[in-house]
């Protein structure tokens, strides 16, 4: 049997008297989307924290194709194959789109000339094409601070995959976009990320994109998977429909 | 004033701001990418014209060419980058990053003090003159003004060429993207895989080092002596401030004001000169506080 993707062992953490992860052992297989659903404060975003290394788990393990990689620095664990995004876009808003997604890239290679024109870089051309695929080739030379937010978000995905990851965990990818353009953007993004081959892993409110764009869902409360299923079985759950929908709605 | 002093002001001048402006490029390189304000920059200067001053009479004692100072220059930057910079940088500026700015402040201030003291120890107190790098390169004669080719060519030259070669590095380059990329958002940079402990350290040895190399050409016009270093942190500051912080083409602007500023005094109200940099400083900054450049949202570098 081959490695899980990712696989966490046990992670515990407190916030001064709240415990944010406790004792949570969760195992996610390549090809399988999973989205994390579950009420405020139940600990859904600090588990991607602790999954890509930015807050370090008072006791368990992460493990990434098998390795461990609890004690590397986040810059370590994108390296290996673990991409973020987050709620709000992490870009360099100076910059344009194209030169966003260069970056990403020569972060990501190290062995490059460091006094290389950034434009000149090979990998340009495979970078339009992934604002292609985000559907985002008309914002290529724009600053993206002029860009609206939904843009945005395609751009930050398309950052995300320039690192080449095999896993990117997204904290709620449709955030403060329009409900009207929301399954739109959601479908951009799925349909790249299935093209590049890219398992996700995201947090999401919307109970219709989750319906639709996991194969799997993980309820959280208090710290820790309450349940797992597919997403009939848990949209379905009487517990979910009390304790998660309710709120969402 | 005559028109023969009016062109020694003149020239004075830019000589003097160009010198000016290769030590405010490093400190506002530094305050804009790293956010702290490094009262040591004054030191980094003088070690680097005591070093060059070593060097360059090793070298001449050695029997060596004259023209050999000006590579010699380039050693004594590179130096004081690497030796003191990094060392800096790593062992005291990292810890101090998320801390308040008065602790920054005292922290490199502290610095400055020892640094000080370290070239009273080695260095004496004694002033050096050195100026092979000066005659080698002759006179030139602008319209019945003689000069120093050295003054009015090569430091203008060099600062011009600082300054243009720092924008195509900034804008153009791998790694000043990544550095902008860093001081635009360090989180963001992190989480793309961009390791900002190196970019810090790299930036603060460019930084040092350009400090290093404005010592370095100073060295041959002036005499090396105790307190070079906080006259130039003061004037450098003055400089940086009055542009805004971070701005680069902004301090060229400014040196060049203050420069002048300070060289047209020395012929007309020379009790005043010492006082001109300051006044300009304190006039622009009193209109508009965020620097002649600078915008009021802190845009960085």
């Amino acid at each position: 049997m081959t490695a899980p993707l990712l696989e966490t062992r046990n992670l515990v953490i407190r916030f001064g008297g709240v415990i944010a992860a406790n004792d949570v052992s969760l195992t996610i297989t390549a090809g399988r989307n999973l989205a994390i659903i579950g009420p405020n404060g139940a600990g859904k975003t600090t588990f991607l924290n602790i999954c890509t290394g930015w807050i370090k788990p008072s006791s368990g393990q992460v493990l990434f194709e098998g390795e461990d990689v609890t004690p590397l620095p986040p810059r370590a664990i994108v390296r290996k194959g673990v991409a973020r995004a987050f709620q709000i876009p992490q870009l360099f808003t100076e910059h344009t789109a194209l030169e966003n997604l260069l970056i990403a890239v020569a972060a990501r290679d190290r062995l490059r000339n460091p006094f290389m024109d950034l434009h000149r870089i090979p990998e340009r051309d495979e970078m339009m094409h992934l604002l292609e695929m985000v559907k985002c080739a008309d914002a290529a030379h724009r600053p993206v601070v002029e860009l609206p937010e939904g843009q945005r978000k395609l751009v930050d995905i398309a950052v995300a995959l320039a690192l080449r990851p095999r896993l990117l965990l997204m904290d709620e990818p449709t955030s403060g976009v329009a409900s009207s353009e929301k399954h739109r953007i959601m479908e951009i993004l799925v349909e790249a990320l299935a093209e590049r081959k890219v398992t996700s892993v995201f947090v999401e409110h919307d109970m219709g994109i989750v319906e639709r764009h996991a194969e799997e869902v993980a309820v959280w409360n208090a710290g820790n998977v309450q349940l797992r299923g597919t997403p009939r079985e848990i949209l379905d759950h009487p517990d979910v429909i009390r304790d998660v929908i309710g709120e969402a709605v | 004033m005559t028109p023969t002093l009016f062109l020694l002001a003149l020239f004075d001048g830019i000589a003097y701001a160009a010198l000016v402006f290769i030590v405010a490029l490093g400190l506002t390189l530094i305050f804009g990418v790293m956010r702290i304000l490094n009262i040591a920059h004054g030191s980094l200067y003088a070690i680097g014209a005591y070093a060059t001053v070593s060097l360059s009479g090793w070298a001449l004692a050695m029997g060596l060419a004259p023209i050999l100072a000006f590579p010699l220059m380039l050693v004594s930057a590179v130096l004081v980058g690497l030796l003191l910079g990094g060392p800096i940088e790593w062992l005291l500026l990292r810890r101090i990053y998320d801390k308040p700015e008065v602790l920054q402040l005292l922290v490199t201030f502290a610095v400055f003090m020892i640094l000080e003291d370290v070239q009273r120890l080695v260095w004496g107190t004694r002033p050096y003159f050195e100026a092979t790098a000066l005659q080698a390169l002759g006179n030139v004669t602008v319209l019945g003004v003689t000069y120093t080719v050295y003054q009015l060519i090569l430091l203008p030259a060099v600062a011009a060429a600082l300054l243009l070669g720092m924008r195509f590095f900034l804008r153009h380059t791998i790694i000043g993207k990544l550095i902008l990329a860093t001081t635009e958002d360090r989180e963001a940079a992190q989480s793309i895989g961009i390791d900002a402990d190196k970019v810090f350290l790299f930036t603060f040895i460019v930084g040092a080092a350009l400090a290093g190399l404005g010592g370095a050409l100073a060295s041959p016009t002036t005499s090396i002596l105790p307190g070079m270093g906080a006259d130039m942190i003061v004037l450098s500051f003055a400089v940086v401030a009055t542009a805004g912080l971070g701005q680069i083409e902004g301090a060229a602007l400014c040196a060049l004001m203050i420069g002048l500023g300070r060289s047209f005094a020395v012929y007309v109200w020379p009790e005043a000169a010492t006082l001109v940099p300051y006044a300009i400083m304190v006039a622009v900054l009193s209109v508009r506080p965020q620097g002649l450049f600078g915008s009021s949202s802190a845009r960085k570098i």
